[in-house]
C-alpha cells in the first residue's frame, strides 16, 4: 500500500510542487530554530563555575585624571573591603562576569596555539565569586614574584592544550612570546564569564600586578539584604577618594538578565517567523487536500466499491500527505546534514542531529493534524452517489 | 450592480463557513504580520519624535582605521575634540551638534537606586532634535561656556526621582555620582530604540566626567550635521569628507600604523544598516535573506489562497455551467468572482487592522521598549491597503480565468 | 448467488419521499448472465447499488454468495465487495495518474492478507492477458481508446477472481464495434464461471445474455429467459 501511495504522489509531483516548497521552507526555518534552542539549552546545562548572587561590579573610570591611577584604585579597594556590609572584594579587568566584554588572545604550548578568553584578577577573586579549584591551587599574592607569572586555566583549556597530561607546573607563552610567560598553578572546572548560554571555551586567568593602570573594575560580594542606601554611601565615598572619576555600580544579577535578553530575543523572533510559516503550511495543506478530494470524488467512490472501508479512505489521504511531507523533508535533510558534515559554526554534531530529529517529528505532527479533517470528509463520501455523478 | 455582487458574495461565503473561516484566517494573519512589521520598520527608520529632522541629517558615528594592506582594522567612536576640529569649519550645515552616547550610571534617592543614561551634549543638540519641553528650557551656548551645572531631565526620570505628584521641579537639584545639577528643563522621553537621542538626563559637555577635553582621537561622541534641506545632503557629505581627507594619519591611535581612515557621514538608514552588517561582507547574504523572508511572508499565503479559491470554484462549476448555458457573459462571471475575492480580502484587512492596533498597543504599554510610540501611520495603512488589493486580485484572477475557460459541457458534467 | 427478497427502497429528503424500488424479489443463480433493462428513473441504478452492497434497502434482505448482509457493518461489507464482487462502470473510473498495471492491481491492495508485491503483479498481468492488453501495461489511461479503457476496467474487476461481476452500462460510451468486443469478453468470463449482472439500454447487447429482467417505476415487469445457447461472434 505504501508503494502505491508513493507512486500516486510521484506521478502527480508537478501539481504538488508549491506545497512541497512550503513544507521544505518551514522545515528549514524550524531546523534553524531547533539548532538555536538546543545549542542554548545544551550550554545552559553546563555550570557557570561561580556564584553571582549579591555580587556587584564597581566600574571605575579615571576620565581625565592620569596621575597615580593604580594607587588610587588600590586605595578604593581597601576602603571597600573595610565596610561591614562587604564580605569580600576583588579587583579585575573590565570584562567582569556578564559584562558582555570579551578579551581574547592566543597562547601556545608545545608549538600549538590555542585561542583563550583572558581574565586578569587578584588573589581574592576566587573567594569573592566562590570559584572552586579542581586541581592545583589558586593565586597567593606571593606568587607574583618569580620568573614566571602564575596562571589558572579551565578544564576546556587543559583538554585542548595538554590533553591528558597534568598541566600544573607546565609553562606556556603567548604566541609571539611578547606578552608574557606563565606557569600553570591551578585548574578550575568551568568559568563561563559570558553567561550560561555561552559555550564552554578555553579560559585563562592571570594574576594582576598591583601597579597595573588598567583593571579598574572591583567585584564585591555584599551581605544579603544590603540595599541601595549602602550603594549610595559607597559611591559617595569613592567619589570623595578620587578626583573626577566615574563610578558605575552594576548588580551581576541585572547584567546577567540583559545578557540573557540577547539570546532570548532572536529566539523569540525566529519562533514567531516559524509559527507563521507553519500556520501557512497548515492552511495550504488544508486547501490543497480539500481541492484534491473534491476533484477525486469518483476515485474515492471507486475505491469504496472495490473494497476500501471508510477509514481506509481517510488513512489513504493522510498517507498521501505523509508521502508529500516525506519528499519535502528528505530534501530538507539533504541540506541540513551539510551543517554537521561541514562543521559549520563549530557546533557539535549532536546538536544538529537532535535538531533534525525534532524538526522532522514536528512537521509530521502538523501535517497529520491538518490532513485529519479533510480526510474524514473524504471517508463520508457515499460511493453510490460519487460513482453515478460522473 | 456592485451591491448586487456583494450580496451574492456574502451568501456564497456563508454556504461553506469552515472554508470561509480558513480563508479569512489566512488573510488576516498575513496582513497583521505585514502591518505590524511595517509599523516596526517605520518606528525604527522613520522620522519620529524627537528625531523628526532625520531626512536632512547626516550622522558621523564611527571611525574605521585600517593599515595600508587592510589586514588590521580598528573601529570605534570619536572624541569630542576630534569631531569638533573637523566639523567646526564646515560651511554647508545649518547646525552641527556633538554629543556623547548615553552613558550608564546610577542615581540614589531615599533607599532607591535609579539606573539612568546620561548624555553630554552641546547647545545645538536641542535644535538638531525636536524635543517637547513639558517644563523649562534647554541650556544654551552661554550656559555651557559658563560651565554651569544644569540638567534637562525626562518626564520618566522626573517621576522616579521626585515622585509623580510633584508639580514643577525647575530649580530643584539632582545628584549624579557626587555631582550636583540644577534642573532647568523637563522633556518627554525619547524611545529607547532611538539611540542618538535617548537618555534620562542631558547635561552640557562641560560638566564633570564628560572627557570632552581628551586629546585622544577616540572617545564616545557622535556628531550630527543638519542640512537646510534634503537636497543639500550630498554637498554636505562631500565637504565633510574633504576635511577628513586632511586628517594626519599619524594622529590616529589604533595599535598599528594607520594607512587608511574612513569616517562616514551617512544618512540614518545607511548608518543603521551598517551597524547591523558591520561593513560589507554580509550585505548580499543579508539582502538575500530579506528577499527570501519577504517572499515567504507574502508568497506562501498567496499560494494558499489561490488553492483555496480553486477548490471553491470547482465546487461551483455546475452553477457556472448553468449560468453560462443561460447566456451569462464570461465577463460578468469573472467580475462576480473577483468582487467576491476582494470582498473577503477587505474583511480580512479590517480584522487585521484591529489585531494590529491591539498588538501595537500591547507593545507600547508593556515597557519592552521604553517610551515606545509605535503607530499605524498613514503610510503604513495605505501600503497595507494596497497590498490587500493586490492579494485579492491576484488570488482571484488565476482561478477566475480557469473558470471562464471551462466549457459549458464540462462544467455541467463535473 | 444473489438473492434479493422483498426489497423496498425509499429515498427521503426533508419534504419528499420517493419510492425507488417496490417489493423486488430477484434470485440470480451462480453462472447466470443477467441483463436488466428499463427507462431512465425506473430504479436500475438503485437495484445495482443494492446488489453491489453500495446501498442498503429500506425493507427486505440481501444475500450475496450465501451470506446474509443485513447486519453487516461497513468493514464487513467492504470485505465482501472486495472478495466476491467486481464492478464495471459506464465511465470506466480509471485513475489517470496510475499506469494500467497499477490500476488493475488496486483491488488486491485492499484484500485481507494483502498478497505480496510479486504475486500481485503476476495476477494483474494474468487479468490483462485475459482482456488482451498485455502490451499496454505501462501505459496511462490518457493514452488509451475508450474500448481499451473499458478492457482495463474489466481486468481490474476480475483480477481478484470474484464470483460476481456487476456491469453498469458497460458499452454505453463505446461505439458498436468496441461494444461487441466488450460483450465477447464478458461472455468469455461467463463461460469461465462468473455470474454477471448487466444493466443496459441496448437491446442487441441484452439479447446476448441468458436472462432479461425489465424494470418500470420501481417494479419488475418482466423476467424472461432467452435462448440458452450463446451466439459467438
Amino acid at each position: 500500500m505504501v508503494t502505491h501511495l508513493f507512486k500516486l504522489i510521484w506521478n502527480k509531483k508537478r501539481t504538488h510542487t508549491l506545497l512541497l516548497v512550503e513544507i521544505w521552507a518551514s522545515f528549514m526555518v524550524l531546523f534553524g530554530l531547533m539548532v538555536l534552542l538546543i545549542y542554548n539549552l545544551g550550554n545552559y546545562t553546563e555550570p557557570l563555575g561561580f556564584s553571582y548572587d549579591n555580587v556587584w561590579a564597581v566600574n571605575l573610570g579615571n576620565n581625565e585624571d592620569t596621575t597615580g591611577i593604580s594607587s588610587k584604585v588600590n586605595r578604593v579597594l581597601q576602603r571597600v573591603k573595610a565596610y561591614p556590609e562587604v564580605e569580600s572584594a576583588s579587583r579585575m579587568s573590565d570584562n567582569f562576569p556578564f559584562s558582555g566584554y570579551f578579551n581574547g588572545m592566543g597562547v601556545s604550548y608545545n608549538n600549538v596555539t590555542t585561542q583563550v578568553e583572558r581574565y586578569v584578577v587578584d588573589d581574592q577573586f576566587a573567594k569573592t565569586l566562590a570559584i572552586p579549584v579542581a586541581a592545583g591551587t589558586w593565586f597567593r599574592n606571593a606568587d607574583s614574584i618569580g620568573t614566571y607569572q602564575p596562571l589558572i586555566i579551565n578544564r576546556k583549556a587543559r583538554e585542548r592544550m595538554f590533553g591528558s597530561e597534568n598541566p600544573v607546573g607546565k609553562v606556556v607563552s603567548d604566541y609571539e612570546g611578547k606578552k608574557g610567560i606563565w606557569r600553570v598553578i591551578g585548574v578550575v572546572d568551568t568559568f563561563k564569564g559570558r553567561g550560561e548560554f555561552a559555550s564552554d571555551k578555553p579560559v585563562m586567568i592571570e594574576l594582576l600586578r598591583n601597579s597595573s593602570v588598567y583593571d579598574k573594575t572591583l567585584i564585591i560580594r555584599v551581605k544579603p539584604g544590603t540595599n541601595a542606601q549602602f550603594e549610595a554611601r559607597l559611591v559617595h565615598d569613592v567619589v570623595a577618594l578620587t578626583n573626577g572619576w566615574s563610578v558605575d555600580v552594576r548588580y551581576l544579577t541585572d547584567s546577567r538578565a540583559s545578557l540573557h535578553q540577547q539570546v532570548v530575543v532572536p529566539i523569540v523572533i525566529l519562533s514567531i517567523v516559524c509559527g507563521f510559516l507553519l500556520i501557512n503550511v497548515a492552511l495550504g495543506l488544508f486547501g490543497v487536500l480539500n481541492l484534491s478530494i473534491t476533484r477525486r470524488r469518483s476515485e474515492i467512490g471507486l475505491r469504496r466499491a472495490i473494497g476500501a472501508t471508510g477509514s481506509g479512505v481517510s488513512t489513504q489521504f493522510v498517507g498521501e500527505t505523509w508521502v508529500l511531507a516525506t519528499f519535502a523533508i528528505l530534501i530538507g535533510l539533504l541540506l541540513a546534514v551539510q551543517f554537521p558534515l561541514l562543521n559549520v559554526f563549530d557546533l557539535q554534531a549532536g546538536v544538529y542531529l537532535t535538531a533534525m530529529g525534532v524538526s522532522v517529528c514536528i512537521i509530521y505532527l502538523i501535517v497529520t493534524l491538518c490532513a485529519l479533517f479533510p480526510s474524514r470528509q473524504a471517508a463520508l463520501i457515499q460511493p453510490a452517489i460519487a460513482l453515478h455523478e460522473e | 450592480m456592485i451591491t448586487n455582487y456583494i450580496k451574492i458574495a456574502w451568501k456564497v461565503l456563508m454556504r461553506h463557513p469552515v472554508y470561509t473561516f480558513i480563508t479569512l484566517f489566512g488573510i488576516s494573519l498575513t496582513l497583521t504580520v505585514l502591518m505590524v512589521l511595517t509599523s516596526f520598520l517605520d518606528h525604527l527608520i522613520g522620522a519620529h519624535y524627537p528625531e523628526t529632522k532625520r531626512d536632512r541629517s547626516l550622522y558621523i558615528e564611527r571611525m574605521n582605521a585600517y593599515d595600508s594592506a587592510r589586514s588590521s582594522m580598528s573601529s570605534g567612536q570619536m572624541s569630542f575634540r576630534f569631531l569638533n576640529k573637523y566639523t567646526k569649519s564646515l560651511r554647508a550645515p545649518e547646525r552641527v551638534s556633538i554629543f556623547s552616547e548615553s552613558i550608564s550610571s546610577n542615581v540614589y534617592v531615599g533607599d532607591h537606586r535609579i539606573k539612568i543614561g546620561i548624555k553630554f551634549t552641546d547647545a545645538a543638540f536641542w535644535q538638531v532634535a525636536e524635543f517637547n519641553f513639558l517644563e523649562g528650557y534647554p541650556y544654551n551656548a552661554q550656559t555651557i561656556a559658563n560651565g554651569n551645572r544644569v540638567a534637562v531631565i525626562t518626564d520618566g526620570f522626573k517621576d522616579q526621582y521626585f515622585g509623580r505628584e510633584t508639580a514643577s521641579v525647575l530649580g530643584k537639584s539632582i545628584e549624579i555620582e557626587g555631582v550636583q545639577y540644577r534642573v532647568i528643563g523637563v522633556v518627554r522621553g525619547s524611545p529607547a530604540s532611538r539611540s542618538f537621542t535617548n537618555a534620562d538626563v542631558y547635561v552640557p559637555y562641560t560638566a564633570p566626567k564628560s572627557n570632552y577635553q581628551s586629546r585622544d582621537t577616540r572617545g564616545n561622541y557622535t556628531a550630527i550635521l543638519l542640512a537646510g534641506n534634503r537636497d543639500d545632503l550630498a554637498a554636505l557629505n562631500a565637504e565633510f569628507q574633504v576635511n577628513i581627507s586632511r586628517v594626519p594619519l599619524s594622529e590616529i591611535n589604533a595599535g598599528f600604523s594607520v594607512g587608511i581612515l574612513e569616517v562616514p557621514s551617512e544618512t540614518y538608514l545607511n548608518n543603521y544598516l551598517n551597524q547591523i552588517t558591520r561593513g560589507g561582507g554580509l550585505t548580499t547574504a543579508f539582502y538575500g535573506a530579506i528577499a527570501f523572508i519577504i517572499f515567504m511572508l507574502m508568497g506562501l499565503p498567496a499560494i494558499n489562497l489561490v488553492n483555496l479559491n480553486l477548490s471553491r470554484i470547482l465546487e461551483r462549476s455546475s452553477e457556472i455551467g448553468v449560468r453560462k448555458a443561460f447566456g451569462a457573459p464570461v465577463r460578468t462571471l469573472l467580475w462576480q468572482f473577483i468582487i467576491e475575492n476582494v470582498f473577503i480580502t477587505f474583511i480580512g484587512a479590517a480584522i487585521a487592522l484591529l489585531f494590529t492596533a491591539l498588538i501595537i498597543h500591547a507593545v507600547n504599554t508593556s515597557g519592552w521598549i521604553a517610551y515606545a510610540d509605535l503607530a499605524i501611520s498613514a503610510p503604513v495603512f495605505l501600503i497595507s491597503v494596497f497590498i490587500t488589493l493586490l492579494f485579492g486580485l491576484l488570488s482571484g484572477l488565476l482561478p477566475a480565468f480557469r473558470m471562464s475557460k471551462l466549457s459549458i459541457a464540462n462544467a455541467l458534467k463535473a | 448467488m444473489i438473492k434479493l427478497t422483498n426489497i423496498e427502497k425509499v429515498y427521503r429528503t426533508s419534504s419528499i419521499e420517493t419510492l425507488a424500488l417496490n417489493t423486488i424479489n430477484l434470485h440470480v443463480a451462480a453462472g447466470e448472465f443477467l441483463s436488466i433493462m428499463g427507462p431512465s428513473g425506473c430504479g436500475k441504478s438503485t437495484l445495482m447499488n443494492l446488489m453491489g452492497l453500495l446501498d442498503t434497502p429500506s425493507k427486505g434482505t440481501v444475500e450475496i454468495a450465501g451470506q446474509l448482509v443485513t447486519q453487516y457493518r461497513d468493514k464487513e461489507l467492504a470485505q465482501l465487495r472486495n472478495q466476491q464482487i467486481g464492478f464495471i462502470f459506464q465511465s470506466f473510473h480509471l485513475i489517470n495518474d496510475l499506469s494500467v498495471l497499477d490500476n488493475v492491481e488496486i483491488p488486491l491492495l485492499y484484500r485481507k492478507g494483502d498478497p505480496a508485491g510479486a504475486s500481485r503483479r503476476a495476477m494483474a498481468k494474468e487479468a490483462l492477458e485475459k482482456v488482451g492488453l498485455s502490451n499496454r501495461m505501462s501505459h496511462f489511461p490518457g493514452q488509451l481508446s475508450g474500448g481499451q479503457k473499458q478492457r482495463v476496467a474489466i481486468a481490474r474487476a476480475i483480477v481478484g477472481n470474484p464470483a460476481i461481476v456487476l456491469a453498469d452500462e458497460p458499452t454505453g460510451n463505446l461505439d458498436s464495434v468496441m461494444g461487441n468486443e466488450i460483450m465477447n469478453i464478458l461472455q468469455q468470463l461467463n463461460t469461465d464461471g462468473s455470474t454477471i449482472v448487466m444493466v443496459t439500454h441496448d437491446e442487441a447487447m441484452a439479447k446476448k445474455t441468458h436472462r432479461l429482467v425489465r424494470l418500470f417505476d420501481g417494479s419488475m415487469v418482466g423476467d424472461a429467459v432467452l435462448k440458452s445457447e450463446r451466439v459467438n461472434e
